[in-house]
């Protein structure tokens, strides 16, 4: 009997216990993570130090200078080339994709064959198992003017395609987006698409279709509102991804013909690499920071709250 | 009616065209380009498949010859140290601090929490230059150390998140109910977490994997000789040997072997991945 009134006090103390770790569990689980993170936020504010300093040369230089490197940064033409292409990026990375992937999934919802939609998901899917670098040495080959795929193939069904791709310092920027949409699109259509698979959203397009709604305006105006939460995913991943591009333009042009398929991140590490301009290069790395930052605010704002409620 | 239907045929058919055209010519360049020698590409009909495969193309570039000197049989090697070594080590320390966030709801972990998310998104341009003046100066950028923890700092806070956010998903009696048997908290995770969530380390280690086997910028600044990834060779034969089109699909179908293959086969667990990831918080 004695035994048997103990037990659930010793039970409640076990609770308690487990509701509270110990100092030991507390380094074992959480040691590793917080070194990671002392060293990832340290060589964060390294850089921002960096980029206050005199660092210009092979040898490190951290005499204090202000802001001396940031007006230097801002007084180049280059400077400007890169803010209106990663402006370029930014816009046509991103909206394109999300309004095809959003027809995309929409039409592989309404199709009535399963075999369809598994082949265009595999289809569409495997350039995410590709790096930019492997996906920019191909696309690279298409797009030669002279002997590349694109122009020879058209020029076989007599077609006269002449067709200049990233040697036209004009256009160059909008063909190396291309390939980052074909590269991203097969992802973007599986986060669509999860989010349209909802029970209540089901419900409220089988209503709008009892109610003789056509299958244009159900997109419009029921399907798009309810999947708002994944287009907020979506965007703000694919508006990363665009703000830091460096892989497919290093690749394929390395930001010629020229400076004009240049943008920051790649101006980032020509600078701090080749030119050795340390300090400007840590100021490049500090504005994509605060870029990426601003960019993904209301995104934050979303999983923080979902997180912790 | 009837019209209207052939017209939504047409329109399947219009899609499927569109889209089989742009996905398949690629890859099926890649691989037809791949088995050809040079005067066979230089017919320019890139579309025919070759009647004379030419298989050491892919030796050439595993192994280097006079016109590929850049071969790819030890950056292979290189690349699979690195990506096995961080994955692993992503899903064991991450695991660890997720599943601490996840069952401490204190002020604590809130502002944990925070930190570890913002990390998710900090663009490696901002943490570069201070990592190759510390892989420098303790001389880890000579070993396979160096990328690793390079890559650790930045996917340690991604498979926390991913997993800490499975970990909520499933209940506490479990854990409370082995807790009350004796078991402490080490022995409890590894023993009772860990194995229901197997496939959630399976969608994070697939995602992490083929994140840091197609990882370029930082490969490119931290490498050395010695370590220099398999992203990093293709970027030099690409330019190095400009026109030898066959053996730089070769290369190609090369890089990509490893991460297709896991997308072929656990092509749900990576479909999931990708939707954790996305979906993360």
């Amino acid at each position: 009997m004695a035994m048997q009134s103990e037990t659930p006090k010793a039970i409640i103390r076990k609770h308690a216990r487990f509701q509270q770790p110990t100092w030991l569990e507390n380094v074992i689980f959480l040691g590793p993570l917080l070194f990671f993170l002392l060293l990832l936020y340290g060589t964060l504010m390294w850089t921002m130090y960096v980029s206050l300093t005199d660092w210009k040369t092979v040898a490190p230089d951290y005499q204090f200078t202000g802001l001396k490197w940031y007006r230097f940064l801002v007084s180049q033409p280059r400077f400007e080339v890169d803010i209106v292409n990663n402006l370029k990026w930014l816009l046509l990375g991103v909206i394109p994709t999300v309004a095809i992937a959003i027809f995309l999934a929409y039409f592989l919802e309404l199709s009535p064959y399963p075999k369809v939609e598994a082949y265009i998901r595999t289809l569409i899917l495997y350039p995410v198992a590709m790096s930019f670098i492997v996906t920019g040495t191909v696309w690279s080959w298409l797009y030669e003017p002279g002997r590349g795929v694109i122009n020879t193939a058209l020029r076989s069904i007599g077609l006269d395609a002449n067709f200049r791709f990233a040697t036209n310092p004009e256009t160059a920027t909008y063909w190396l987006i291309l390939i980052f949409i074909w590269q991203y699109l097969g992802f973007a259509v599986i986060i669509v698409q999860s989010s349209l698979r909802t029970a209540e959203l089901q419900e409220l397009v089988e209503a709008a279709r009892v109610d003789g709604a056509t299958r244009l305006r159900i997109l419009w105006a029921v399907i798009i509102p309810n999947i708002r939460a994944g287009l907020l995913v979506l965007i703000s991943l694919l508006l990363i991804s665009t703000l830091k591009m460096f892989d497919i333009i290093f690749i394929v042009t390395y930001g010629g013909p020229g400076i004009s398929t240049d943008v920051l991140a790649l101006n980032m590490w020509i600078t701090t690499f080749q030119q050795h301009l340390v300090s400007a290069g840590a100021g490049l790395g500090v504005i994509i920071f605060f870029l990426s930052f601003v960019l993904v605010i209301p995104y934050t704002i979303y999983a923080f709250r979902k997180w912790f409620s | 009616m009837k019209s209207r239907n052939r017209a939504a045929y047409l329109l399947v058919f219009l899609i499927l065209l569109l889209l089989s055209i742009t996905y398949l010519v690629p890859i099926y360049v890649m691989v037809t380009t791949s088995l050809k020698s040079v005067e066979e590409i230089n017919r320019g009909q890139y579309l025919t498949p070759t009647a004379n495969p030419q298989w050491s193309n892919f030796s050439e570039v595993l192994f280097g010859s006079n016109r590929f000197r850049s071969e790819m049989a030890s950056r292979l090697f290189n690349s699979v140290i690195i990506s096995f070594s961080v994955t692993l080590l992503c899903a064991l320390f991450g695991g660890m601090g997720g599943y601490y966030l996840s069952r401490t709801p204190n002020t604590f972990s809130r502002v944990f929490f925070i930190l570890v998310g913002i990390a998710l998104y900090l663009p490696y341009q901002v943490v570069i230059i201070p990592l190759s003046v510390l892989m420098a100066r303790t001389g880890l950028g000579q070993s396979y150390g160096g990328l690793i923890l390079s890559y650790l700092i930045l996917n340690v806070p991604l498979a926390c998140v991913m997993l800490g956010t499975f970990f909520l998903s499933i209940p506490r009696e479990l854990e409370e109910a082995a807790f009350v048997d004796g078991a402490n908290r080490v022995q409890l995770f590894f023993r009772v977490v860990v194995p229901i969530s197997l496939p959630a380390y399976a969608s994070v280690s697939i995602i992490i994997f083929t994140q840091v086997w197609n990882e370029f910028f930082l490969a490119l600044t931290l490498a050395s000789r010695d370590t220099q990834t398999v992203q990093v060779i293709m970027a030099e034969a690409k330019g190095t040997t400009l026109v030898l089109y066959n053996l730089q699909m070769a290369a190609a179908l090369i890089a990509i072997a490893i991460p297709l293959i896991f997308f072929l086969l656990l092509g749900r667990y990576f479909i999931r991945g990708l939707l954790a990831g996305a979906l993360k918080g």
